[in-house]
């Protein structure tokens, strides 16, 4: 099981974009949140005293995704944090809906101690769309900052 | 494509036909989309117009095609691709039979620039500017997650959605005289705090006073005598040249912005089926503008059009201190008055021939003309004063506002010079920490939060905005007062 993320040069040049993979939905998922963590700041100089565990469902995955990634960007301002990690376990549940747990790790933001990068104001849906190619799932999310 | 007119054949990144109207003026067909209601205006010279990207001209025409647009939908020449509208985009909206959109506003809602005067020149300030550019860093939090050293409760963030930057005012944040220097006087009336999501307040609580990061800024800046174009004007402005000291905002309402656009697109994506409105885009979500749903938005766009009215003018109290500290005089003693503050990503009511109109600038400026009845006694004979920023390496203008845009344009002009590299990219290309050294060996003085968003923020990354702001003065849709170098910035 892997994911990868990677930033795009030369999508939506006035904000962040990136493309994230994974071997299944939930390792896809990983991905994404370790793009989005990374580009608020550098994850290696943030610690992890702060946690909120977050659950979440949907029919769709691709709304659930979005809904997720917009929840790191609410905490990100609303407690003042930036994050070192997250975990998540992703299942299907017996009516068809998607469910998501997740836990966000990290610290109330230090710019002394942490390297803090883009003040990401949200998540859009511009180019916005999840997918699976020969077993691999995918993801294009275009970052407001 | 090649697009024909008076100026020879041109290579532009679309296929859609433009044909020249002026050398300032290009306009996109109803024939050229299915759907357009009205044609497509892009204000540009050539050279602009051949630069920009193929975004601007699908989008602008997306906008064209939207419920209730009147006369035309614009782009102005700092325009670039934006979500929904292109950035730089201006359309008009009949309030009984069109719609009103977020993508229409922007995310960050009342993003806008706000210029104040002193009575300082750069040698006054030149010996200080280490001492004066560390003190303002400290006073104006920027970056990721910054808060601010205004503490809020529930109750207390209602009285700024709702009163702005008067609510500043009356806790000793700022000068009586200052509400008169600000669109609106700096308090949009008739809003409902209610229609303001638990999630948007809780972003937006913390925040007041704080800079942000992305294309946000503070920066010191000199005027010199030449290049004060408009020597009346700028004096009406308190604009003397001589080397004057001035200072410039940018920035807006924050993740309380945000929340609110992100909001209410879900909210308009569900209304639209009701509704029976189709888009070209899903970023373009609507509602009509008469509806419940619409009427709900437009409040909640306006409480965020207040709070971005009231972090301006909490960072302007700031402004003041830090200068007053540095420099030993009172920030009255030193002439600190506000030039004026405009908003760029905003959408009014405002009347023209066609009627009442919900007039939608993204990216783009008012620029209200003499004589026009919406300004206060200061600016009634000169016009309203635009201020567009450019990238921190070039410096930025001072207009003032012209009937022509309030014949033309929906009293509407650029904001700023416009993005023409991808941030990535520019990251790739430059390190933050090299900008901050080129940008002191060039006289500027640079404190950053994040040397990434400093690198992002490279002036090779823009438009050159001399040739934004010549294209909207020879267009007639403002005319230039003053050019404004930097010499000192802080970045998020």
């Amino acid at each position: 099981m892997s994911h990868a993320f990677h930033f795009l040069d030369d999508v939506a040049i006035a904000d962040l974009a990136f493309d994230a993979s994974g071997d299944s939905l939930q390792e896809l998922f990983h991905g994404a949140t370790c793009a989005v963590i990374e580009a608020l700041a550098d994850p290696t100089t943030v610690g992890s005293t702060w946690r909120k565990a977050i659950e979440r469902t949907d029919e769709d995955p691709a709304e659930l995704l979005f809904d997720w990634l917009s929840d790191l960007v609410y905490w990100k301002d609303a407690a003042g944090v930036v994050f070192s990690r997250s975990e998540l376990t992703l299942t299907r549940q017996d009516h068809g809906c998607w469910n998501l747990t997740g836990v966000l790790y990290g610290e109330p933001v230090n710019g002394s101690a942490q390297t803090l990068r883009a003040d990401v104001k949200g998540v859009t849906k511009h180019l916005y769309q999840l997918s699976q190619n020969g077993g691999r799932w995918t993801v294009r999310v275009v970052l407001d900052v | 494509m090649d697009s024909e007119g008076g100026v020879g054949r041109m290579k532009l990144n679309t296929e859609m036909r433009v044909n020249r109207i002026t050398d300032e003026v290009w306009e996109i067909p109803m024939t050229e989309k299915s759907g357009m209601l009205v044609p497509a205006r892009i204000y540009a010279t050539p050279t602009i117009l051949r630069s920009m990207d193929a975004g601007v001209f699908e989008q602008v025409t997306n906008v064209a095609c939207l419920p209730g647009v009147r006369r035309y939908a614009l782009c102005m020449p700092d325009g670039h691709w934006g979500y929904g509208f292109p950035i730089g985009g201006v359309a008009a909206f009949d309030v009984r039979t069109g719609i009103i959109s977020p993508g229409g506003v922007g995310y960050d809602v009342n993003c806008g620039m706000r210029l104040i005067r002193t009575n300082l020149t750069r040698e006054d300030v030149q010996p200080h500017l280490e001492q004066l550019m560390t003190e303002l860093f400290r006073r104006v939090p920027a970056g990721v997650g910054a808060s601010g050293f205004v503490r809020l409760d529930h109750a207390a963030f209602d009285d700024v959605m709702t009163r702005g930057a008067r609510w500043c005012i009356d806790r000793g944040f700022g000068w009586h005289r200052d509400l008169e220097a600000i669109e609106e006087g700096g308090c949009i009336a008739g809003v409902d705090p209610s229609t303001v999501s638990d999630q948007a307040r809780n972003r937006g609580m913390n925040q007041l006073g704080t800079l942000g990061s992305g294309n946000h800024y503070l920066e010191v800046q000199v005027v010199s005598t030449d290049r004060v174009f408009d020597q009346e004007t700028a004096s009406a402005w308190g604009i003397t040249g001589q080397n004057q000291i001035v200072v410039m905002v940018h920035c807006g309402s924050r993740g309380f912005g945000h929340q609110v656009a992100s909001d209410y697109l879900k909210v308009f994506e569900k209304a639209m089926r009701r509704y029976g409105i189709s888009v070209k885009d899903q970023q373009l979500a609507c509602a009509p503008f008469a509806s419940v749903e619409g009427q709900d938005y437009f409040s909640a766009m306006n409480c965020a059009a207040n709070t971005a009215f009231a972090n301006r003018q909490v960072i302007t109290h700031q402004i003041r201190e830090a200068f007053s500290a540095v420099l030993g005089r009172s920030a009255e003693e030193l002439g600190m008055e506000l030039v004026y503050d405009v908003a760029h990503n905003i959408a009014k009511v405002e009347r023209y021939p066609e009627g009442d109109l919900v007039v939608h600038r993204k990216g783009s400026t008012r620029a209200l003309g003499p004589g026009s009845s919406d300004l206060t006694p200061r600016y009634r004979t000169t016009g309203q004063p635009v201020i567009c920023g450019g990238s921190m390496e070039t410096g930025s203008y001072l207009l003032a506002g012209t009937q022509g845009a309030m014949r033309d344009t929906f009293a509407s002009t650029m904001h700023g010079s416009g993005r023409t590299m991808s941030r990535a990219q520019a990251k790739k290309t430059i390190r933050g920490e090299q900008v901050q050294k080129h940008m002191k060996q060039r006289g500027i003085l640079v404190k950053a939060v994040s040397m990434s968003g400093l690198a992002e923020e490279a002036g090779f990354a823009y438009k050159d905005i001399s040739e934004v702001v010549e294209t909207v003065d020879r267009a007639g849709i403002t005319k230039k007062v003053a050019e404004l170098r930097p010499i000192g910035n802080i970045k998020g």
